[in-house]
């Protein structure tokens, strides 16, 4: 597969074959028809992407690490745009895409020649490209830590795991930590923190209740600027993940 | 007197869209502005501006002068009964919006009705929703048929003892069919309910008579008739203004103000609170001028093979279809929405637009009905008087190439 830059250059250099704006309309319109079809049963609001005249549906999916789109359009001009990004940026690892500043755009003119409303409509599926992207990459365990951040990290570390005792499980007297519901805890250079957690069981009614609590007591840890809480479910959880802590408390080790 | 001749009286027509003449088709949502509108804005701006009925002095008077002689060209015009039944608003959504506030709080009470029509824009449908929401009324909608038409033989069974007003377009920004408002005015007024006209595109194709019309409303915009934007009527019958509470409170529209409580000036400064568009609203001489002009006979009958022209073609443009189709003695302004069957309507006017078009696309700001005939949005064409032949062929030629693209 081709570079994303040379994927780019491509699309500029196809561009730049043309000097009257109708042609690269054809171009974009060829573009369009011969988009891999849509089914319809995802043509839900969801997927829809707001601030576009006509509409426009795009979906993304991981297929062997790499981020892959699919997408349409009731316009074919705008089937045509979306399936130009598309032709760039799907099959590809999902945290180049969301680290890509879409200049090329610029580079074509694209925009500039659009109507207003699909300018707005080019930047909304723009934005919706990275947001995708950015939701499938991984943000917090990217960075390279050198001794000196993780000397600065570490207290934090405790201190977010001393928030995370804090809250208990609504039907078991042991708190999520040592109940062994945290599957992961990350925190980047820019105090952010990432958590993965799960239930003793999918259908907890206070589930809801306990995310938010563990949201702001970790974002109210001195120094955390932002907290993310990820639910799942995979691997469910099991007695084997209780700490040595909460097997005391609760007799199992007796 | 020719085409050409109007031409000459707008200095935007000769301009160039890249790099090509421009042809403006949609004069429907504004029609470009006369040579001796901004002329006069001009003069007023820079010669003879002060602030109206306030000061004692020449340049307040001059312009006291401009912009109330304004009012009795409008009322001459309009063949309105008084100069007090001319207030000058800033287009139809703000004399539509005056109207739902100012008769709604009369007029409206829980359980009461109004009734629009399906083919309304937005402008005259949301003032009555909200002044529905505010008293508890009920919005009611008389339909549409499969050709555009107004269903006229359901209006009467449709007004109850509770409908208080029917608003209706003279002609819909949509269909351009022009709707027959005597009819409906008596149709109304035999069950005692008045009626408010949105004018908007009315007063741009119609000699617009108020008191053969006897509407209890009429309402229209400046821009749509050539005049400055930020200008517009409302007509209003004086047995309705004279009843009705103020708008707006503020400078000018007052008698006497004590904190023991204000009494109001009398039409029609009652309605038009705070400095108004001074240097604009006098604008609508030269535009009403201007429309005079029009009924020139020649002109006429150039402006009509145009527009023949242009019906001729529509009919023959495969899987095209135009909404708003008249019938009898129906009359249509040469304003044509359309869809294209595998086109979607913003493709072709953004391939228009690279061929020097500009027309509209999208809903019109009249959703409902669109819904009414299933589509998400159609691109329309709205001629004026200045649209050559020339222009006409060159736009079914552009459409055609456009069609042939995206099919």
């Amino acid at each position: 597969m081709i570079t994303l830059e040379e994927a780019k250059k491509a699309v500029i250099e196809d561009f730049s074959m043309y000097d009257e704006w109708l042609d690269k309309y054809e171009y974009l319109i060829d573009l369009g028809k011969n988009l891999e079809p849509y089914p319809d049963e995802d043509k839900t609001d969801d997927k829809l992407i707001k601030g576009c005249q006509s509409r426009v549906w795009l979906d993304a999916g991981i297929e062997d690490g790499k981020l892959v789109f699919k997408a349409d359009s009731d316009a074919i001009i705008t089937k045509g745009i979306i399936s130009l990004l598309i032709s760039i940026y799907s099959g590809r690892d999902p945290k180049e895409i969301a680290e890509d500043d879409f200049g090329f755009i610029n580079e074509i003119g694209l925009k500039e020649n659009l109507s207003p409303t699909r300018a707005n409509g080019l930047v909304s599926m723009i934005a919706r490209i990275k947001e995708l992207a950015e939701s499938y990459s991984s943000p917090k365990n990217d960075e390279v830590l050198t001794a000196e951040d993780a000397k600065e990290l570490a207290p934090l570390y405790d201190n977010v795991v001393l928030a995370l005792k804090q809250v208990y499980d609504p039907e078991i007297p042991v708190n999520i930590y040592d109940l062994g519901l945290i599957y992961e805890l990350v925190i980047n250079k820019k105090h952010e923190a990432f958590i993965k957690m799960t239930f003793t069981a999918p259908t907890c009614p206070m589930a809801d209740e306990v995310l938010a609590e563990v949201k702001k007591n970790v974002a109210d840890v001195p120094g955390i600027k932002a907290c993310e809480v990820e639910l799942t479910f995979e691997p469910p959880w099991d007695q084997s993940m209780l700490s040595e802590e909460a097997r005391v408390e609760l007799g199992l080790d007796g | 007197m020719r085409i050409q001749d109007i031409r000459e009286m707008f200095p935007a027509l000769s301009g160039k869209v890249y790099g090509k003449p421009l042809v403006y088709f949609d004069n429907a949502a504004t029609a470009q502005r006369l040579k001796t509108v901004v002329d006069k804005m001009d003069s007023l701006a820079l010669g003879v501006n002060a602030n109206i009925h306030r000061a004692v002095h020449k340049l307040a008077a001059d312009a006291t002068e401009e912009y109330e002689s304004t009012r009795d060209v409008v009322r001459e015009y309009i063949n309105a009964a008084s100069r007090e039944e001319i207030i000058f608003t800033s287009g139809t959504t703000a004399s539509i919006n005056l109207v739902a506030f100012s008769l709604g709080e009369i007029l409206v009470g829980e359980g009461d009705e109004i009734i629009v029509s399906e083919e309304e824009h937005h402008s005259n449908i949301v003032p009555w929703q909200m002044l529905c929401q505010r008293k508890g009324a009920k919005l009611k909608v008389l339909g549409v048929d499969d050709e555009g038409h107004l269903k006229i033989e359901e209006l009467e069974s449709l007004i109850s003892e509770r409908t208080k007003l029917f608003a209706v377009a003279h002609i819909s920004n949509v269909l351009g069919i022009v709707n027959p408002i005597k009819q409906i005015v008596n149709i109304c007024h035999s069950k005692g309910c008045p009626v408010l006209v949105d004018g908007a595109q009315g007063i741009v194709h119609e000699r617009v008579d108020v008191q053969d019309l006897d509407c209890d409303f009429y309402a229209f915009s400046g821009h749509k008739i050539y005049a400055a934007t930020g200008t517009g009527v409302l007509y209003g019958k004086k047995k309705w203004l004279e009843q009705m509470v103020p708008y707006q409170g503020g400078g000018e529209m007052i008698s006497t103000v004590k904190f023991s409580g204000t009494t109001y000036a009398p039409l029609p400064g009652k309605f038009e609170a705070g400095t108004q568009n001074i240097n604009a609203t006098p604008t609508l001489k030269p535009a009403i001028e201007f429309l005079k002009l029009l009924r020139d006979s020649e002109l006429q009958g150039e402006l009509s093979s145009v527009k023949e022209y242009v019906e001729r073609s529509f009919a023959s443009l495969r899987m095209t279809k135009v909404y708003g189709v008249p019938r009898g003695t129906e009359t249509k302004i040469p304003l044509y929405s359309f869809c294209v069957e595998g086109a979607h309507h913003e493709d072709l006017a953004l391939i228009l637009d690279k061929m020097g078009i500009a027309v509209r696309s999208g809903q019109m700001c009249a959703e409902p009905i669109m819904d009414r005939f299933g589509v998400t949005g159609m691109v329309r064409v709205s001629l004026a008087p200045y649209n050559t032949m020339e222009e006409a062929e060159y736009f079914f030629k552009s459409l055609e190439k456009a069609i042939s693209m995206l099919v």
